[in-house]
């Protein structure tokens, strides 16, 4: 959810753009983390985990934690909250330990 | 590359140690991992408590510019998006970027790198919805993404307390905050906010369990006994859609104990920190610490301990610069540090320092929090003479805008600044500069004499809905208790981003009415208990979130014999995964401690290696120069 209003605060976001979730096309603002794309659109479960492929999402914001870990445009175990957004970006739910694409 | 003084960590302790050394003169390159300066800054909408010094009333947003500024305009190197990985023999600081890796010879090394968020046990903990409080805060302030709408705060230390404010004036509801132990931890003003807004604090209560199969849709709360053990029939459930954990923080400390230095258990610093004398200086020659990761602490401690990091690394550099006097600067920030620290919120800090063998000489105050001082108004109030400014700051809290805003010199505070402040009611206008000024939204306008029957209430209004005048609103009290309903009077706009709003009530209600709600805003505290499944599912949860390892698995183990964390590693992985530990190290540690019944203290952290942050291989690989050996202690290896 975007925040509408804000009482201290003005977010500059940069130009929108569309980018990939799944195959699906969804849209965002470009350098916002794909983290917060995602959550904007409602999107909680970021991957699997590795042995038990439990969903995870976000947790730490600041890429300490690999809560996040994703498969964007073919790189596993990608950080989604300190990942910047591109336009066109494939952005997918990592599954298990994530496998280098060839 | 070499370098006279390499900072690690560019949030406040980082970027006063960076100034403050390129003052006395030496050549400071600043490393950073996120793209821009301010740490934990950037996301601090508040305004910070403290000193005029260390820019209290400055909310922290702001003050993450002016550092940032200071830090170009005394010529610092300044390396973002860059990560210190490793420390090696030598004074070899290994950094990468997204693409490269190479290595800084440093002569003197600052480590400020700030501190994570301590993990909570519960059921479910992994499933998304379940967020660190920090994490949220940094989400909704900076991206402007709030990742839920009803969310339940476990925590009621200053992060629970000031993100659930915000999360609030971002639009969000906040259920309660839940917290462990019998009070408060964080301060009241912060609580009294909360409560003026409807948002009950529900002190030895703890989420137990979150429901949910793909993303949070509930929380389980349970009741503790005094022993803190969940008491069976006293849990319940409520509807939400995230739980945020603020349960503390731990020093972040991975590149200290690579670096070899003397690591140290003090629970009154959160967890593992590296000794240090009273210049900042550890036990391996020519590396400083400051900040969170020298000890958990407030912004406006980690600013000062890194200035006198940045002066004591450079004076022992030999700099000096003309119409700088390092020394004398030195002594006033220490003077300022104990300042800080004097009052009964300082106390944890002092002592967690006293076992480094640092003194402190300054005079103590009482250690009880809340001043016993009743008789706040220095004279009879003369409230028939328009609005006075009552003051309802009752801790004694390093902390004094109020002082500095009243143009009228009617508010003191004798002696030194953690005292409570005192107002002087025959000196005040009533024109309400230190309602704007108080970063605790502690003071008030009040006026007995509005009208026959009514009294006229002023409150710190921080909200994006402004009612207009002639608004009825609902009328609230620091408790939290809904005393009546009243009608908005005026409304007075300032520049530092607070409303004054002012209302009309019963003359009966003026000493109690210090809040309102409107319908906005009445969402949040308000909750429906649900019977929740006695049976239950599984009491079991994931301890280790990375590797997926249970805590049943954690604690068959021990009872097998298995007595470190570096056993437990080995056999279950648990730690191995890419956090390296900061998920679930501590409440491995706790298990341990409590099933062997030793102290947290005797128990070994597991190592720390390079890379400290997951980094690809290609990354090294990249690297072409080759260190110097610049014939550095030769130290064990681990």
């Amino acid at each position: 959810m975007r925040i509408k209003e804000h009482p201290i605060l003005k977010f500059k976001k940069g130009r929108k753009v569309e980018f990939y979730f799944e195959g699906k096309k969804m849209t965002g603002y470009e350098g916002e983390s794909v983290a917060a794309a995602l959550l904007a659109n409602g999107v909680k479960v970021f991957r699997l985990s590795k042995r038990l492929n439990r969903p995870r999402g976000f947790f730490c914001a600041i890429g300490r934690c690999a809560s996040c870990n994703m498969l964007i445009d073919g790189q596993p175990n990608t950080r989604a909250c300190i990942t910047p957004l591109r336009e066109g970006m494939d952005v997918r739910k990592q599954e298990g330990r994530g496998r280098i694409e060839r | 590359m070499k370098e006279e003084v390499v900072v690690i960590g560019g949030g406040p302790g980082g970027m006063c140690a960076a100034i403050e050394a390129a003052r006395c003169g030496a050549s400071v390159t600043l490393i950073e991992d996120k793209p821009v300066l301010g740490g934990q800054l950037v996301k601090q909408t508040h305004m910070f408590f403290g000193s005029k010094d260390e820019f209290a009333g400055v909310r922290g947003i702001d003050i993450a510019k002016i550092l940032a500024d200071e830090v170009e305009r005394q010529g610092v190197k300044v390396l973002t998006s860059t990560t210190a990985t490793g420390i090696f023999d030598g004074n070899i600081v290994g950094v990468t970027t997204e693409e490269r890796y190479s290595r800084i010879v440093a002569e003197r090394i600052i480590v400020a790198t700030g501190a994570y968020e301590n993990p909570l046990g519960f059921i479910n903990r992994d499933l998304p919805g379940v967020y660190g409080a920090g994490g949220v805060q940094t989400l909704m302030n900076v991206e402007g993404v709030l990742p839920g709408e009803r969310f339940v705060m476990v925590g009621a230390g200053n992060i629970g307390l000031i993100v659930s404010y915000q999360l609030i004036q971002a639009g969000a509801e906040v259920v309660c905050v839940v917290e462990a132990l019998e009070r408060i931890g964080g301060y009241e003003v912060h609580a009294a906010k909360l409560r003026r807004l409807g948002v009950p604090i529900l002190l030895r209560h703890t989420v137990v369990a979150a429901l949910g199969k793909e993303s949070v849709e509930g929380a389980v709360i349970a009741q503790l006994d005094e022993k803190g053990r969940v008491i069976d029939d006293s849990k319940f459930g409520v509807t939400c859609d995230a739980i945020c954990i603020a349960v503390g923080l731990s020093p972040l400390v991975e590149l200290l104990v690579q670096a070899g230095c003397k690591m140290m258990y003090v629970s009154e610093l959160g967890g593992y920190v590296a000794w240090h004398d009273e210049n900042q200086r550890t036990s391996v020659e020519n590396i400083y610490v400051a900040g969170d990761s020298s000890g958990i602490e407030e912004a406006s401690t980690a600013m000062l301990a890194g200035r006198i990091a940045g002066i004591c690394a450079a004076l022992s550099l030999k700099k000096e610069r003309r119409g700088y006097d390092a020394e004398e600067a030195l002594k006033n920030y220490r003077e300022r540090l104990s300042f800080l620290r004097a009052g009964p919120f300082g106390e944890k800090a002092r002592r967690g320092k006293e076992s480094f063998g640092i003194q402190f000489s300054l005079p103590l105050l009482p250690s009880e929090r809340t001043s016993s001082k009743k008789k706040r108004h220095l004279t009879a109030k003369p409230f028939h003479k328009g609005p006075v400014a009552v003051i309802e700051c009752n801790e004694r809290i390093p902390c004094n805008p109020c002082v500095d805003s009243c143009r009228f010199g009617a508010i003191r505070i004798e002696g030194n600044m953690n005292e409570v402040p005192l107002l002087e009611p025959l000196l005040c206008r009533g024109c309400g500069e230190c309602v704007i000024a108080c970063p605790g939204l502690a003071i008030f306008l009040v006026d007995k004499g509005f009208s026959e029957s009514e009294a006229e209430i002023g409150v710190p209004y921080e909200m994006a809905d402004v009612p207009k005048v002639g608004d009825k609103v609902m009328v609230t009290s620091s408790e939290g208790d809904v005393l009546c309903e009243g009608r908005v009077t005026r409304v007075r706009d300032s520049k530092k981003k607070r409303r004054i709003v002012f209302f009309g009530v019963p003359k009966r209600y003026a000493d109690k009415a210090r809040g309102f709600l409107l319908p906005s805003l009445a969402k949040s505290g308000r909750f429906v208990k649900m019977a929740v499944d006695k049976e239950g599912g599984k009491e079991d949860f994931l301890l280790c979130i990375c590797e997926d390892v249970w805590r049943s698995q954690v604690e068959a183990l021990i009872d097998a014999g298995y007595h470190s964390f570096d056993e437990l590693k080995r056999i279950l992985r648990c730690g191995m995964g890419a956090c390296q530990g900061k998920t679930c190290q501590r409440l491995i540690l706790n298990i341990l401690s409590r099933k062997l019944g030793v102290s947290m203290s005797s128990l070994r952290p597991h190592k720390a290696r390079s890379p400290v942050r997951p980094t690809p291989l290609e990354v090294f690989a990249s690297c072409e120069e080759v260190p110097q050996n610049t014939g550095g202690s030769k130290r064990e290896s681990h």
